[in-house]
């Protein structure tokens, strides 16, 4: 429960939180669904790295979320599972690792990223992918540290939910 | 920007035009059409950005901001020694909420949140929370891809939505 003393109405905690801003949660989805919407990136890579930034900052609601694109695609439970063992669990790919090496680096010392590490993610998916994959960490990072920092992940549901991919006009879980 | 075998182009997030739209559309509406004025956003703006180390973020101003009296000798003052400063005990409150963010969100005290409640509404730290997520995000990506030439202090026209200068996108 969010330590904010108003709710708004809404189907998920932070619709009841982000939702006291309709004005700022409705631009807000439309720019966090642009990246499932336009195909900006591999929806398993996008799904791994979201996943990826909530275990390396403890987010609980986020991590219980399965985007449906992801699993349509091909993303399994058991690479969730392993997640955290990515430079050598076997079920990663190359680019999955680039990703998702930059995606740590990115939360945990962005100041660390250099040329090499930039260059081994566009080799995998273009300058214009390495920009789509920073827009979405920064949204991964930045809301995942909302949802902690306003309590909105203190009440999490329990176990895995699957939802459809983000859109425009609908709330987030 | 970049070293590397690829060269990372000074306008790079012209290269996803839908999600920098859209960035542009949530980030212009929090600027011009918020209820936290503009002088405490830019405060929250200007910590995170001296800590996350974007050196583009350190050396811009919006004009906004400083219209309202956030000058530059006020801008000094957000520094490690900001709490025997001459800031408002607000901006003071405002700048432990980002250091927390930056450093663990997890860890916001008691003591943090009743002083957040003296000064702020709900939803108005709702919308300083979404600047502060928006803020450290950005300054990451400006990091992340390599760093600018040096650059001056530079004042800039504060982000709109509808925009309003032919500067913003």
């Amino acid at each position: 429960m969010s330590w904010l003393p108003e709710r708004a109405e809404g189907a998920s905690a932070l619709d009841r939180v982000f939702g006291l801003r309709p004005d700022l949660y409705e631009p807000f989805r439309a720019f966090y669904a642009t990246f499932w919407t336009h195909d900006l990136l591999d929806p398993i890579v996008l799904e791994l790295c979201r996943l990826r930034v909530a275990q390396l900052l403890r987010c609980q609601s986020e991590q219980q979320v399965r985007y449906e694109p992801a699993l349509q695609a091909g993303l399994t439970e058991e690479q969730v599972t392993q997640l955290a063992q990515w430079p050598t669990a076997p079920m990663f790919s190359p680019a999955q690792r680039a990703a998702l090496g930059f995606a740590e680096q990115f939360v945990i010392d962005v100041e660390g990223i250099d040329a090499t590490l930039r260059d081994t993610v566009v080799d995998h998916f273009t300058v214009a992918g390495l920009v789509a994959l920073c827009e979405a960490l920064a949204l991964f990072d930045g809301f995942c540290r909302f949802r902690s920092i306003l309590g909105v992940d203190d009440d999490p549901t329990s176990g895995v939910i699957v939802v459809p991919g983000p859109t425009p006009t609908d709330g987030l879980r | 920007m970049s070293t590397g075998r690829h060269p990372i182009p000074g306008d790079v997030l012209d290269l996803q035009p839908e999600a920098t739209a859209a960035f542009w559309r949530l980030y212009g509406t929090l600027w011009s059409h918020g209820t936290v004025d503009q002088p405490t956003k830019e405060i929250a703006r200007l910590r995170n950005a001296r800590t996350t180390g974007c050196r583009y973020c350190q050396n811009v101003r919006f004009d906004g901001a400083r219209q309202a009296g956030l000058t530059e000798d006020r801008v000094e003052l957000i520094a490690d020694e900001f709490e025997t400063s001459d800031l408002s005990p607000a901006e003071k409150t405002v700048i432990r909420f980002v250091d927390s963010f930056l450093a663990d969100p997890h860890g916001l005290t008691d003591e943090q949140r009743r002083e957040l409640l003296e000064h702020f509404d709900a939803g108005q730290l709702v919308e300083l929370t979404v600047g502060v997520a928006l803020f450290m995000g950005f300054s990451k990506i400006a990091v992340a891809l390599g760093p600018p030439p040096d650059m001056p202090t530079l004042v800039v026209p504060t982000p709109d939505w509808p925009p309003v200068t032919a500067d913003q996108p």
